[in-house]
């Protein structure tokens, strides 16, 4: 079992990787995020239909990258120097079970270019590469 | 323009997406990063990706993308180095 606090310096509200399921680090990661309904993002997005904003996606993907690192984030820094090829595919409401998927396509002078999925029951619904600065 | 300096542009072109730029607008000598091109670190790693995905070639460290980066020429002259083909 994997120590999400432990590793990623994220906290709530801003934590959004609940469980990692598989982990591989360097090569791929599989994690997964339930979008409960209290969430604090879906409060003003928007009261009347509540709906994930879908730039949080990006940022669920980029902390799933978080654990391609083997150590530990604390003390360490990575930031999101780029998004390329975002497609948000379908709506994410209260209750959906995301599954994030995250693998490197290469890396190169500290920066780190990495493909990511969403997925929520089968149905891809974003896709993106990230461009993740590490230190 | 040899064949390879020309597909070598033509990577660069389509990789990062300079779009309206043709391959006779990059001079050969001119610095990618900073002057010249003023490509940036994000470049970089694209065209590391693409000289991999487009030659065959491999990029391993800093110190050689810094050599292979200087110019076109510099980068065609890499490629044709360490191409297997």
């Amino acid at each position: 079992m994997t120590d999400i606090p432990g590793h990623l310096p994220h906290r709530p509200p801003f934590l959004l990787v609940d469980r990692i399921l598989e982990r591989e680090p360097g090569v791929r990661v599989v994690a997964e995020k339930l979008v409960a309904a209290g969430e604090p993002c879906l409060r003003g997005h928007g009261p009347d239909r509540p709906l994930l904003p879908e730039v949080l996606l990006l940022e669920m993907l980029a902390q799933a990258a978080g654990f391609l690192e083997a150590d530990s984030l604390h003390g360490r820094a990575m930031f999101l120097a780029g998004i390329q090829d975002a497609r948000f595919q379908a709506p994410v409401l209260p209750g959906d079970r995301l599954r994030l998927e995250v693998s490197p396509e290469g890396a190169f002078g500290g920066l780190m270019k990495v493909r990511g999925t969403a997925t929520c029951e089968g149905r891809e619904v974003c896709a993106a590469s990230l461009m993740v600065k590490r230190s | 323009m040899s064949d390879l300096k020309l597909r070598v542009k033509e990577m660069i072109i389509d990789r990062l997406k300079l779009e309206g730029m043709t391959p006779d607008q990059i001079e050969d000598q001119a610095p990618l990063f900073g002057e010249g091109l003023g490509l940036d670190s994000i470049d970089a790693l694209e065209l590391v990706l693409g000289i991999e995905q487009v030659f065959g070639v491999k990029i391993e460290d800093e110190a050689s993308g810094t050599k292979a980066f200087r110019s076109v020429e510099a980068l065609t002259a890499f490629i044709a180095e360490h191409r297997k083909a």
